[in-house]
């Protein structure tokens, strides 16, 4: 029990609003509002569409007219190039979720959210895409290229001499000034299309995935759009939000999705039908960085009580202490805990997220419990973890697990332990695993400290690697 | 036995005439000691019978001149059956051993000569109330101990108290289940034996499931708590078993059988029931608790060979996931974010 509330403080921290795209699918269902948006009201501002959509360079000079000005002017010039991007239900022609998207060249190449097509790209069979743009017009989409790491995707539709959106010089050398405006543009909740003011605020510090931290406010609809600074140039991709905090929302770099662009211009399009396979192969690749990444930062040792606690070096993990000291009735354990959990989520499809690799450690010392109940109240924290929680069946297999006694180096620098690994599969993508590994030191009857492991989308290989450092790494305090 | 020759006529034994319950005791017994005797629903026989499948006259008993007992039927539309055969008979010769069938009746015919077999010994001096007692004291024992000992917050006597009512319920209720049965066939319920068994059989449960719990740690062998369950269904077909004997110790194979059966039965059910969990939640099969490390028997596992274990799960995992999930598309999540 304690040990899932301490799972849940930090998946709320982390709560991405990922599933943006289906969500507004559910918002909009009580409002009958016809898919296609209806025209804005600004329609006069926009009769430069043919030409390249460049504002006037006035907006630009930092003596700027007032904002609402700017935003209007820059709205005028984006919104030829904004894309509503929808997925149907193939058989019943009706959408299913929505997301937004804009043109980046003339012949109709668009940049979305890997998440606002992910249903399309797992079932082609089963779902179609389709654009929408503000003036009306409506038709087919082609899957290029997707970037599962960054949430990317490149589209094509049919046409010529479309109006597009450039990229920001600075944003694609990642030199965005920190404070800079920047106008979020998209579809929210199927509402239509909107403007949103916002500042860049930087990369995001802990996010293994580089995002941008944008101080403004992304709705579900709204990503796969483009935030652009004010000379009406693409810095920035909206992708998320957290539901924890006030306008705090991430945006996918500028230079990401130019990098997908090229790789979609230069290599054939995606077959849809072995879209999966180009999942798991980015998967691999991703986890071979990731987890390579983090034994190369390595382990630095933590003290806990009589212990030392491996605890990962790597930059990119949110960690947060919990004791139950303070609990009512008075606890008859006394437990304090870290908890690290990387910033490192892949969104796959609503039901697979993976990516995450997270250390846990708890050093629980008996206040007034016997050795068998101290060993039953440890035994709260033995067996898979977090790895039983949102578990789907279509998408992974049961867990199975080893157990045994454990003896490391010699028995005087190491504590038994007794151990359990956890690992299960997935079932559309080979080669990678969700894996658990979870310690408990077995050299004292009242005392004890718990460590785990947990890595998300691994392969095995490197899973067994890193859990023989980490496992190496539980030891005596000197 | 001496009466046997003190017969009113010479040669001829008195004749008993006895009507059978359904389940074979003597419901009326009547004494004759001459033939033939009539057998049927008139009024004018000498063995009445209320049975409506009785014809009016139905049977009569004579005795040949060579002295032997014959049972014929007086052309009844139901006609004459040997015990529970099926073939008709318009007439049965005698011997005492064998049962007549007429409409739904039983019927024995004995004579006064029929040797009846030999006294069952009573047994005095076995009191089942003691052992009883004491079993169902060490059951709850067992019980308190392990709930102590797997107590981890506050205390509180409601912990204790509620799965001890719940096995004094279920022990009470499945003596009384038992002794009403006995009582129904045997004519005296045995409720001290019934009770007995079940506790015995209780505390013998309680007793493997402590040490299958101990022992998984000590040699870190996790089926021994995972296959508890099995042990616990042979049990109950052992003590099924043991009811039934009590109720009445004839026909064991017959018994036997039906033990087993429960056996099979809730064994089969369950490991389909726990299989169907497992697909439905994920759920992994881990020890599900630890003991105080000094109780560890076994020596641990070197790091490599540790390793090694969990690089072989790998191949099961990849095959795993290409066959199709059984069932529909369960999918188990309680968060609530």
């Amino acid at each position: 029990m304690t040990e899932r509330r301490f799972d849940r403080t930090a998946r709320r921290v982390l709560a991405f609003a990922l599933g943006i795209a289906t969500f507004a699918a559910h918002a909009q269902k009580p409002a009958p509002v016809p898919t296609v948006p209806p025209p804005a009201p600004p329609e006069e501002a926009t009769p430069t569409s043919p030409p390249p959509a460049v504002p006037p360079p006035e907006a630009t000079v930092p003596a700027a007219p007032p904002m609402s000005a700017a935003a209007e002017s820059i709205y005028a010039a984006a919104r030829p190039g904004l894309l509503q991007i929808r997925t149907l239900v193939e058989a019943a022609g009706r959408q299913s979720s929505i997301g937004s998207g804009f043109l980046v060249t003339s012949d109709g190449l668009a940049v979305t959210n890997y998440h606002v097509v992910s249903q399309y790209v797992l079932e082609p069979k089963t779902y179609r895409l389709e654009f929408a743009r503000p003036d009306g017009g409506q038709g087919k989409l082609k899957l290029l290229q997707i970037d599962v790491a960054n949430d990317l995707a490149i589209v094509q539709l049919e046409g010529a001499k479309l109006p597009h959106l450039d990229f920001d010089a600075a944003a694609l050398a990642d030199a965005a000034p920190r404070g800079e405006r920047l106008y979020a543009m998209g579809n929210p909740l199927d509402l239509g299309f909107t403007i949103v003011e916002g500042t860049y605020n930087g990369f995001v510090e802990k996010s293994y995935n580089p995002r941008v931290h944008f101080t403004g406010a992304i709705n579900p609809g709204m990503s796969g759009g483009p935030a652009v600074t004010q000379a009406g140039k693409v810095a920035g991709i909206n992708v998320a939000k957290r539901l924890d905090g006030e306008l705090v929302s991430f945006l996918v770099p500028a230079s990401k999705a130019a990098a997908l662009l090229a790789r979609a211009k230069t290599e054939p399009p995606l077959d849809p039908s072995h879209s999966r396979d180009e999942i798991d192969r980015q998967l691999i690749v991703w986890q071979g960085d990731f987890y390579h990444a983090l034994g190369e930062q390595g382990f630095r040792g933590t003290s806990l009580g009589p212990y030392e606690a491996p605890e990962s070096a790597a930059p990119w993990f949110n960690c947060w202490a919990r004791t139950n000291a303070d609990q009512t009735p008075k606890p008859r354990a006394q437990l304090d805990s870290t908890s690290c959990v990387s910033q490192s989520s892949l969104f796959i499809a609503e039901d697979i997220e993976t990516g995450r690799a997270d250390v846990m450690h708890a050093y629980v010392r008996s206040i007034d419990l016997n050795p068998f109940q101290f060993a039953a109240y440890v035994s709260q924290y033995y067996g898979a973890g977090s790895m039983i929680r949102s578990w789907s069946r279509k998408r992974l297999t049961q867990p199975e697990c080893h157990e045994d006694f454990l003896e490391r180096g010699d028995g005087a620098t190491y504590p038994v332990l007794r151990a359990v690994w956890c690992a299960r599969a997935y079932r559309d993508f080979a080669g990678v695993y969700d894996v658990a590994i979870t310690t408990i030191t077995q050299d004292r009857e009242k005392e004890a400290l718990i460590s785990r492991l947990s890595m998300q989308g691994v392969s095995y290989d490197n899973a067994l690697t890193l859990a023989q450092r980490f496992v190496g790494e539980v030891a005596w305090a000197k | 036995m001496g009466e046997v020759m003190t017969g009113a006529y010479l040669g001829e034994a008195a004749i008993w005439i006895e009507v059978l319950s359904r389940h074979g005791d003597v419901a009326t017994r009547q004494r004759f000691t001459s033939t033939p005797i009539t057998i049927g629903r008139a009024y004018d026989n000498d063995v009445v019978l209320d049975d409506p499948h009785v014809a009016a006259h139905h049977l009569r008993i004579v005795r040949s001149d060579e002295g032997v007992l014959t049972a014929e039927d007086l052309g009844s539309r139901n006609g004459l059956y040997l015990g529970r055969g099926r073939d008709k008979r318009s007439e049965i010769a005698l011997d005492g051993d064998h049962d007549l069938s007429i409409g739904a009746t039983m019927l024995r015919v004995r004579t006064a000569s029929f040797a009846v077999p030999d006294e069952q010994p009573v047994i005095r001096g076995v009191r089942f109330w003691p052992a009883a007692i004491a079993c169902i004291a060490g059951v709850f024992l067992l019980a308190v101990l392990d709930l102590w000992l797997s107590e981890t917050t506050e205390p509180k006597a409601i912990r204790y108290f509620t799965p001890l009512l719940i096995i004094a319920g279920i022990v009470v209720a499945w003596t009384a289940g038992w002794s009403v049965i006995t009582r129904v066939f045997r004519g005296h319920a045995r409720f001290a034996l019934h009770f007995l068994i079940v506790s015995a059989g209780m505390l013998a449960f309680s007793f493997y499931d402590q040490a299958a719990e101990l022992g998984a740690f000590a040699f870190s062998w996790t089926a021994l708590t995972t296959t508890s369950y099995l042990v616990a269904w042979i049990l109950l077909g052992a003590i099924v078993f043991a009811h039934l004997v009590a109720v009445n110790p004839s026909r064991i194979p017959i018994k036997l059988g039906v033990a087993i059966l429960v056996a099979a039965a809730g064994i089969s059910m369950q490991t389909l029931k726990q299989g169907e969990f497992r697909s439905n939640y994920g759920q992994p099969v881990v020890l599900n608790r630890l003991e105080p490390p000094a109780l560890r028997l076994v020596s641990p596992q070197r790091e490599a060979a540790f390793f090694a274990d969990a690089a072989k799960i790998r191949a099961s995992l990849d095959k795993a996931r290409t066959e199709e999930p059984s069932g529909g598309d369960g999918f188990a999540d309680d968060s609530d974010d």
